[in-house]
């Protein structure tokens, strides 16, 4: 008799866990493309750092505690550093926001954040295909990871870039266009309460309509992986249709790995290993330390991925399901996807 | 310490905080010029306010006075062609101004001998010629007024308030009633000194004595705050309430009103200080707050009182605007204050506290020494901001809160218009204009901020170095002492420095004050080598030998060098340390005129560092980052901060990623 899972959101997540621990590479994979695209950045940052601090009587102050002063000195005095990258950040939820138009501001080392941001988006679309696509195999491996990645890319690149561009029309409407429309009427209210309520409630729509939008773009990418059987149109609204059949269930999915996430930043504040420098840690700890949390956290965004597809998954699986469904009968092995051979023969191969 | 003498010191504590506060004067505090009494009623509906006013008026200059100016400020909100507007570029404080428009009309205007001086009252633009601009108006008398004889003048005023965008209107049914009755200019031997109202200035006027009943309807019985003293309350004709104050001394006069007010009174009581009425005009989401305004202006109330002697004013109102109306808050007007805070305000922010302390500084720069706003807005907004800092380091101490990011620490509440805290990094800089100039005249009002508030206080927090807080705390005490109720300039502000100091520190303000020029000292390089011994040809018994004579060629320890360079712009004396191995330092002197100095110091021990300006005298100083050298580099700090970016930018990236 087969076992019988609950469906619950946590369930599910707590699944997805276990499977994005049972593979740890692909934690390691997304890890490695983060500090491969943040790496570009050390030798800016590390040459104008020792630059400038280095023959600094400053720099043994920084060493244990930043000297805010310094920064925000630093930040005054050369403008071309980061240029308006702070401010982008900060201005986020403000009732200005932030519009393209600012992206202009942008100089040196915050222009190149921002460039390699859009970099780590194209690959986060590869990776997707890599990770629901070994999430799938009994026995997977980086080169798993890879071929899948690349078997998904274009249909996942779009997919990325349907949802990024959804949710900027969103910012922009939800947020800024709403902060405009209403700011005349925000400071005719009669108390600041009734304005605090109304901005949190915008922010919570946002925030919703920017969960909606990931749900339903990865509730996509779950089905395009599992229904290989489909012809691409039906996946793709299979997969709309998944999202909209299980909105309560992936929502909590969502909601459990943001809680774990935000879980995992707090200890990181407590215990806070990246102050207190050399009095907690030394460099090469402190990178490893950091490291692990990154990786981590890595491990529980595959989680999160592998939970979305648990959540879109029905037990005994049937049509939705990547997961082959329990039978008495000797297993048999998954059919392989008709509409994308693996590359057994690529071109130039002898 | 001999019992005797303990004893003693003992009893002369116990005596100083037993000594009964300060009476008040019982004549007026100073010679009045320009008195005021007026009637007025408010409309709520209509947001107007109607009122009578009788004006008496005395030309203290030596010439006589043909004609009369005033200012009728509410005339900047007109229209979008009024100086104000042109200047304000339609913001005011950072907020898109609204199409809403203020205006004061001068219904009636008699001269005492009955004349009516309303056909001569014609609007003027002294400052820029603008015609479209109706802030000032002169009126031609009948005859002239003699040096030394005092006139009234009666007229009737309408002012109609706008939506509240800049200090003064209304939003729903509160009230923050300023510039808002046609007042006098200020005459001087020069001739009127009447400003029109600008973007950035703010107010000048003479001492009077006023006297004002306001008409409002009953819902706003209790609700109603002003300048002065409250000495009446009586019912009006009909659905309303009549209430009278009365304050002697000042130079200006605003009231507000708003039914939702709560009021809170407390006591003011210090040793050596006068006794003060506290009340405060709080909005109901905000009355939690009340103790935190009261404890912010108490130490007000000590600490500068204690510099600059006592607030001598038997009341002290302040008033939280509601939400939506934070642009009639942060303001000053005699013995009233508008403070401002928010529902989420934490104690640790210090933002109420911020701006009360601020706001009540004015009391003393704007309202008792009452300088020339108009022409020299730094010796208000930039003493007080300078005080203000002291205030809230003596009282909250001088650190802000931070909150640390993974390692990346986020200051809050930093006001970069207080700079001479613990963080004075945190200052805006500007040498686009002269630092002191009439207010008008800056180029825009980032520069204006930048020179009248933090400029102003990072120069008299420098000042105060140079000098020793001593010397300062005389100084500043003699200006308060000498000028109180007159007009001085940064002139008589210098003479006292002068005075106290024993020296001419003219020089001082000159390159501060009346240049545009920054400051900026930096240590350029610092080295330190091992000592060598002379090599060449040395004349020893007559002849020219190789090699040095044994005393020249027995050479220890190290030649150091240090070079400091001056990259701004002004020159300011400043101290150079050279800090050695084994604890030993070298500390000189350089007047700073040159663009470099080097330092040199031969066969010491091996140089470690050298710092320029090491107890940091100079908070003109615009970067401190590059006021020190290390002789071997330190790699510690940046190792550490370059793996913390990437930290940093991994999560950056992460983040991104998890959304789409």
């Amino acid at each position: 008799m087969s076992p019988v899972r609950s469906s619950g959101a946590l369930a599910c997540f707590g699944r997805g866990l276990r499977a994005s621990l049972s593979k740890p590479y692909l934690a390691v994979s997304l890890w490695l493309i983060q500090l491969l695209l943040a790496s570009v950045l050390i030798l800016p940052v590390s040459n104008s750092l020792h630059d400038l601090l280095d023959d600094s009587p400053s720099a043994s102050r920084m060493v244990a505690n930043p000297d805010l002063g310094w920064w925000e000195t630093l930040l005054r005095t050369h403008p071309d550093l980061l240029g308006n990258f702070p401010d982008l950040l900060t201005g986020l939820l403000t009732p200005e926001g932030v519009t393209s138009s600012k992206l202009s501001g942008l100089r040196g080392i915050g222009a190149a954040a921002v460039s390699l941001g859009l970099l780590a988006i194209v690959l986060h679309a590869f990776a997707l295909g890599g990770i629901f696509g070994t999430l799938r195999e009994p026995h997977g491996s980086l080169v798993t990871f890879g071929r899948e990645g690349m078997r998904r890319f274009p249909a996942f690149l779009a997919f990325t870039l349907a949802a990024l561009a959804a949710a900027l029309l969103a910012y922009r409407w939800v947020w800024l266009e709403t902060g405009l429309a209403l700011n005349e009427r925000m400071r005719e209210l009669q108390s600041e309460r009734q304005a605090l309520a109304i901005t949190l409630a915008r922010v919570l729509l946002l925030a919703f309509v920017l969960s909606a939008i990931k749900l339903v773009a990865d509730s996509v990418r779950a089905i395009w992986v599992a229904r290989p059987d489909l012809p691409p149109v039906s996946r793709f609204f299979a997969g709309i249709a998944g999202a909209l059949a299980r909105p309560v269930r992936l929502f909590g999915v969502l909601l459990s790995a943001i809680v774990t996430i935000l879980t995992l930043y707090a200890i990181w504040i407590v215990a806070d290993p990246s102050a207190g420098g050399e009095a907690r840690f030394a460099l090469v700890p402190l990178i490893l330390t950091q490291q692990v949390f990154v990786f981590l956290r890595s491990l529980i965004k595959v989680g999160y991925y592998a939970g979305i597809s648990e959540a879109l998954t029905r037990t005994p699986s049937p049509e939705y399901s990547y997961v082959a469904a329990p039978s008495s009968a000797a297993p048999v092995a998954p059919p392989a996807p008709d509409d994308e051979p693996p590359l057994e023969n690529p071109a130039g191969a002898v | 310490m001999g019992s005797a003498k303990a004893r003693i010191l003992l009893l002369a504590l116990a005596g100083a905080l037993a000594a009964p506060a300060v009476p008040l004067p019982a004549a007026p505090l100073a010679a009045p010029v320009a008195s005021y009494e007026i009637s007025c009623r408010l409309d709520p509906e209509k947001k107007t306010v109607e009122g009578t006013e009788l004006l008496t008026w005395t030309n203290t200059t030596s010439r006589p006075a043909p004609t009369l100016q005033f200012h009728l400020y509410l005339n900047a909100f007109l229209n979008t062609r009024t100086t104000f507007h042109r200047e304000a570029g339609g913001i005011a404080r950072g907020v898109p101004i609204p199409d809403s428009w203020g205006s004061v009309e001068v219904l009636r205007m008699t001269f005492a001998d009955g004349t009516d001086l309303l056909p001569a009252l014609v609007s003027i633009s002294p400052d820029d010629g603008n015609p479209d601009d109706r802030t000032v108006a002169e009126v031609t008398l009948p005859r002239p007024v003699a040096p030394g004889e005092t006139v009234r003048v009666s007229l009737d005023f309408r002012s109609r308030l706008p939506r509240v965008f800049r200090r003064t209107g209304w939003k729903g049914d509160f009230f923050m009633v300023a510039q808002w009755f046609p007042k006098i200019g200020v005459l001087q031997e020069a001739g009127w000194n009447c400003h029109q109202f600008h973007a950035n200035s703010e107010f000048f006027s003479d001492f009077g004595d006023y006297d004002v009943s306001i008409d409002v309807p009953s819902r706003y019985r209790g609700k109603v705050g002003a300048t002065g003293k409250r000495v009446e309350e009586r019912q009006g004709a009909g659905d309303r309430v009549l209430y009278r104050f009365r304050q002697e001394s000042v130079h200006d006069f605003a009231w507000t009103a708003d039914p939702d007010y709560v009021v809170v009174k407390d006591f003011f009581r210090e040793a050596g200080l006068a006794d003060v009425e506290l009340l405060l005009y709080v909005q109901p989401e905000h009355a939690s707050q009340a103790a935190r305004h009261f404890r912010a202006v108490k130490a007000a109330l000590s600490r500068m009182g204690r510099v600059l002697g006592p607030y001598p004013y038997p009341t002290l109102t302040m008033v939280d605007p509601p939400w939506g109306a934070s642009a009639a808050g942060g303001m000053e007007y005699p013995t009233l204050i508008t403070c401002g805070t928010h529902v989420i305000a934490p104690a640790t922010l210090q933002k109420p506290e911020e701006v009360t302390i601020h706001e009540f500084g004015h009391q003393f720069f704007y309202g008792m020494i009452a300088s020339n706003e108009f022409e020299e807005p730094y010796l208000d907004e930039g003493f007080n901001s300078y005080m203000t800092d002291r205030v809230l380091k003596a009282t909250y101490g001088p650190d802000h809160p931070v909150v640390n990011v993974f390692g990346y620490r986020i200051a809050l509440g930093i006001d970069k218009i207080y700079p001479v805290d613990a963080e004075r990094r945190f200052f805006d800089v500007s040498t686009q204009d002269i630092h002191a100039q009439p207010s008008w005249k800056f180029r825009d009002g980032k520069s204006y901020g930048a020179d009248t508030y933090s400029h102003t206080a990072l120069a008299l927090a420098t000042l105060e170095n140079l000098l020793g807080v001593n010397v300062m705390d005389r100084a500043l005490r003699l200006y308060a002492d000498r000028w109180r109720f007159r007009h001085p300039t940064l002139n008589d502000f210098i003479r006292c420095v002068n005075e106290v100091a024993g020296r001419d520190w003219t020089w001082f303000f000159d390159r501060t004050f009346r240049s545009s020029g920054n400051v900026d000292y930096a240590v350029e390089k610092a080295t330190s080598t091992r000592a060598k011994a002379p090599k060449g040809l040395f004349e020893r018994d007559g002849k020219l030998v190789d090699g040095p004579p044994p005393a020249l060629a027995r050479v220890r320890g190290y030649d150091s060098m240090a070079l400091v360079t001056r990259r701004g712009e002004t020159a300011l004396p400043v101290d150079v340390l050279l800090r050695f191995e084994g604890g030993k330092t070298y500390r000189s002197s350089w007047n700073g005129e040159g663009r470099w100095k080097r330092f040199r110091v031969s066969g010491g021990p091996r140089l470690l560092e050298a710092i320029v300006d090491p107890d940091e005298k100079l908070a003109l100083d615009e970067d401190h980052t590059n006021n020190g050298k290390r002789v071997v580099p330190d790699p510690r700090a940046a190792s550490r901060w370059t793996a913390r970016s990437v930290f940093w930018m991994q999560n950056f990236l992460d983040t991104l990623t998890v959304a789409w």
